[in-house]
């Protein structure tokens, strides 16, 4: 076995130990250092992580697996981590909790990308809470904003309930197969498909994943959360942690539970169109920014949810490169957000609502570049042309018409079309809505971040041709049934 | 390299009118792109050659090959004469408004361009992702149009515009997904390349599959046509826009060239070609009767301008459902005159609201004593736009209603009832607007400037040119419709 496999994990490992012993020394005025330490990890583990793809290896007694599939979802993970590191070395600058927070966040990432290596259930679940108990201290990091704590609170008793329902069902799938490991599930199919049991297991995973993925019914905390987290941490759970459950959700049903693939491509297929649905029609309404995005982000998972039903290779590979598109455009649109209650909170620190959609009027004069960069996200998010997230559409939906599921594309487009209207309500409060007070200067870091997640969102629209070829490769991992 | 500068300079220049600061700026910054435009036109035009249907000035690169997708230009009789339309006309447009005081000029300035660049592109995309791209892409400038500079209704018309121009693209882009994997699926190989796609069609096995994939194509082309029954959004959208708006609207040539360049060589393959014949005559007479009738009820001027257009855009139909290069290169031509006469139209709309407050016909009354330069011009316009001899409109309505009547007699009649209703809206908007005794309430009206004069002009002489002397833009329309009849030949169509 290599241990280099694992580089970029060990790499994470070490950036955040370093910043976190390092942090103990600094005084609070230099702990800024502590944002372009871990930012550099990051791009080295990122780094390791792209150089990797192609490699296909077994390690850890089979319990984690290397591959494009595993690959692919780390670079997710990595590039969401890398904006969010970014973006927060202007969000903690003063605070004496740095080394906290990029700790908390590393730890987080590190969990997201053992849940893309994992090969067994038990392994899977350990590193699904890793991730899971970071980002709940996360949620909560503004101790003295009532908003944040009720927001971590939500989250983490929602958040544990769903991961004591998913061991639940792990449990019995041990029970029927009398192993946890994901392709030995898979091997025992045949038992789990005779016991009424396999049933009641593929229940119990459907809602414990389906809450960190946020499908209706299961979505009721992501609202309040992601509305209440300091914005750059909602970019964090929507466009990271949503992603793990969606990886664990691929490795769990299409490689473990295949044999009960009726079962759950009909509960997927009502999930994928009722989170989709009822995600755009809520954000119709929505005056909050980031409580917009956090339905917008529900709709997004609606759309991804469609590759479990249609389940070709070009169906997956276009639910995983939505995957990584979803990752640069919500990330960037809540770091975006991040920068406006920035300003808006610099102006008047008692101010209420800081991302309230009239904070958005006439910031096309007051903030182009997080206008300019707000603006390609949510034209993104809607799939306009040219853009990562027309892509994904384009990849996604045209492969549910293939697959003879126009039914379920016809669906997905008219919400499509529906989700412009709210996307467009920003750009316009941005552009054509006269604002109050004058051109402010955009913090250094929230530009950069912004414009990283720019090139992504443009690098995926106008030169697809690498991201969907690995993302077909992606797919293939899992119906190939694993390696 | 001459398609991609047409296309792309609009859009690059559009990005830098935003970033102009005055007026001033905006304006010269359009004006230079949209002359640029216009001078690589008018070149590619001396250089095409109008004997051949083939596709010309082709580019090809390949662009993302797992999906077959590619970025393919080229431009042939069809494409070359609305190019030549929306050339000619943009920068006459942008003179228009060299002094309209507005809002946000540089955004004003930066929307026209984008909506040039994007028709542009529809014209020369010879891939259906490229032209996919294109086509939603002119929906946007167009709703920012019509929702910020608009009239008193702008939000309702710039929605209902959106959402149903919208549906419908969505509508066209499964009618795309049909045929891109219908084709892939018999050759193996994935491809959204246009020619290769129209080539294909006619090998699809399954009756309905070609039908429904025809029918939903056909949807998202009349749609933006528009044509009767689809048409509400139409005379919201005209009339609410402001005066570059409407203009922009009806140079938006996308949905007849969808017709002539993607239905027609379909038409004769699908498994029921006389009931799609029969669908595209009964909507084009239909139209034209119907629009014809909307406008004689109109009371605001550029309302009735605009269901004359609908009526227009029924000869469209009706050409082309026509199916003998007569009729089908009169469609053609229909669109290329319809774009020059309706622009002066909407322009004098805009004038004559601009200078007395008001568009309701009756309460105008002798505004040619005030406005004599005005009412020359558009008198011209309106005598062109009924279809009196020696105009391009009555060279387009004439082939269309000549040609048509070999096969469709008896949407043909139906047709030419019209024929005097419009010329009963004209005639008698014309008199009540412009001529008889001045009504003194309407102020001190003031005739339209210098700048004014210019764009409105140079579009009536090419009206009387063209009208005079078709076969610079017939030659070729004629030697493509020619080539679609070919392939039906045998075909028992």
């Amino acid at each position: 076995m290599d241990i280099m496999l694992f580089a970029p994990e060990l790499t994470m490992v070490a950036t955040g130990l370093a910043v976190l012993l390092i942090g103990l020394f600094l005084p609070v005025n230099s702990k800024k250092v502590l944002g372009y330490l871990a930012s550099l990890g990051i791009l080295a583990a990122l780094y390791l992580t792209v150089t990797s793809l192609g490699t296909n290896s077994l390690a850890f007694y089979d319990t984690l697996s290397v591959d494009a599939l595993s690959q692919f979802f780390k670079i997710v993970f990595l590039v969401v981590a890398l904006l969010f590191s970014i973006a927060a070395i202007k969000y903690t600058e003063g605070s004496a909790h740095v080394e906290e927070f990029y700790v908390l966040a590393i730890f987080a990432t590190i969990g997201m990308m053992f849940v893309a290596s994992a090969n067994d259930l038990m392994v899977l679940f350990v590193a699904f809470e890793l991730a899971s108990l970071s980002t709940y201290a996360l949620a909560g990091f503004e101790k003295k904003n009532p908003q944040s704590l009720e927001a971590a609170m939500k989250y983490f008793l929602i958040g544990s309930l769903s991961g004591a329902l998913m061991l639940f069902g792990i449990s019995f799938l041990y029970g029927v197969t009398g192993t946890t490991s994901i392709l030995g599930i898979a091997a025992g199919g045949a038992a789990l498909a005779a016991s009424p049991i396999g049933l009641f297991a593929v229940v119990l995973l459907i809602a414990g994943m389906g809450f960190k993925i946020a499908l209706v019914p299961f979505h009721m905390w992501a609202p309040d959360t992601y509305q209440g987290a300091p914005s750059i941490v909602s970019s964090l759970l929507a466009a990271g942690s949503k992603k793990m459950g969606i990886v664990a959700a691929f490795k769990v049903f299409i490689v473990a539970l295949i044999a009960l693939k009726v079962e759950w491509q009909i509960a997927f297929a009502v999930l994928a169109v009722v989170t989709m649905t009822l995600g755009n029609v809520a954000a119709l309404s929505q005056t909050s920014v980031k409580r917009m995005l956090a339905y917008s982000s529900l709709a997004q998972a609606g759309y991804i949810t469609m590759a479990f039903v249609v389940l070709t290779p070009m169906a997956l590979g276009g639910g995983i490169l939505y995957a990584l598109s979803h990752g640069f455009m919500k990330a960037g649109a809540f770091i975006a957000t991040a920068a406006v209650v920035y300003m808006v909170l610099s102006e008047n620190k008692d101010a209420q609502n800081p991302d309230h959609i009239d904070n958005f009027k006439g910031l096309g004069q007051r903030m182009p570049v997080t206008a300019l960069s707000m603006t390609i996200f949510v034209f993104a998010l809607a799939g306009i042309p040219l853009t990562a997230g027309y892509m994904s559409k384009f990849v996604l939906f045209s492969s549910t018409i293939q697959a003879g599921f126009a039914w379920l594309a016809v669906i997905a487009i008219i919400n499509s079309a529906i989700s412009l209207f709210y996307y467009a309500k920003i750009v316009k409060y941005m552009y054509f809505l006269p604002g109050e007070g004058s051109k402010i200067s955009e913090p250094l870091p929230y530009t950069i971040a912004l414009a990283v997640a720019v090139i992504g969102v443009l690098a995926i629209g106008f030169w697809p041709e690498p991201f969907i070829y690995w993302a077909m490769e992606a797919g293939k991992v899992l119906l190939a049934g694993g390696i | 390299m001459l398609l991609s500068l047409i296309v792309l300079i609009p859009l690059i220049f559009a990005v830098l009118t935003l970033l102009t600061k005055t007026r001033e700026q905006a304006r010269a910054v359009a004006l230079v792109a949209t002359v640029a435009v216009l001078l690589l036109t008018v070149y590619t035009y001396f250089n095409f050659d109008s004997t051949t249907a083939e596709t010309q000035f082709e580019e090809l690169y390949s662009w993302v090959p797992s999906l077959g997708i590619s970025y393919h230009l080229g431009i042939d009789g069809i494409s070359l004469p609305l190019i030549l339309l929306n050339a000619i006309v943009m920068p006459l447009l942008i003179l228009f408004t060299w002094n309209d005081d507005r809002k946000a000029p540089n955004r004003f300035y930066s929307l026209i361009l984008i909506t040039q660049g994007a028709v542009l592109g529809v014209f020369c995309a010879l891939d259906f992702f490229l032209f996919y791209v294109f086509w939603e892409l002119t929906l946007i400038p167009l709703f920012f149009m019509v929702s910020i500079w608009g009239g008193p209704k702008k939000h309702y018309a710039s929605i209902k515009f959106f959402i149903y121009t919208h549906v419908a693209s969505l509508v066209m882009l499964l009618g795309i997904f049909g045929l891109y994997f219908a084709a892939w699926d018999m050759t193996g190989t994935p491809s959204l390349d246009i020619p290769y796609l129209l080539s294909q069609y006619q090998f699809i096995g399954s009756g309905i599959a070609k039908d429904l994939i025809f029918v939903a194509l056909l949807f998202g082309f009349i749609v933006k046509l528009p044509v009767f029954p689809f048409h509400s959004w139409l005379p919201d959208a005209y009339t609410e826009a402001p005066t570059a708006g409407s203009v922009l609207f009806v140079l938006l040539k996308i949905g007849g060239y969808g017709i002539f360049k993607i239905m027609l060589p379909m038409l004769p393959f699908t498994a029921s070609p006389n009931l799609m014949i029969t669908i595209l005559g009964v909507l084009g007479a239909v139209s034209i009767l119907y629009g014809a009738f909307l406008a004689l009820a109109q009371k605001d001027l550029k309302r009735m301008v605009a269901y004359s257009s609908l009526s227009h855009m029924g000869y469209v139909t009706l050409g082309a459902a026509g199916l003998v290069s007569l009729s089908v290169s009169g469609a053609m031509f229909q669109q290329f005159s319809h774009g020059l006469i309706m622009s002066i139209m909407f322009m004098s709309c805009g004038v004559i609201n601009k200078a007395t407050g008001t568009r309701i016909i009756n309460e105008l009354g002798g505004l040619a004593q005030r406005m004599p330069k005005l009412a020359v011009i558009m008198m011209l316009a309106f005598m062109a736009s009924l279809g009196l001899p020696g105009l391009t409109g009555f060279i387009a309505e004439f082939s269309v209603l000549a040609g048509s009547f070999v096969n469709l007699q008896g949407y043909v009649v139906i047709a030419l009832t019209a024929i005097v209703i419009t010329a009963a809206y004209h005639l008698w908007a014309l008199q009540r607007a412009m001529f008889g005794v001045y009504k003194e309430k309407l102020g001190n009206v003031v005739d339209i400037n210098g700048y004014q004069t210019l764009a409105m002009g140079v579009i009536a002489i090419l009206i009387l040119y063209f009208g005079l002397n078709p076969s610079p833009v017939l030659d070729m329309m004629l030697t493509n419709s020619e080539h679609i009849i070919g392939l039906m030949a045998g075909m028992g169509v």
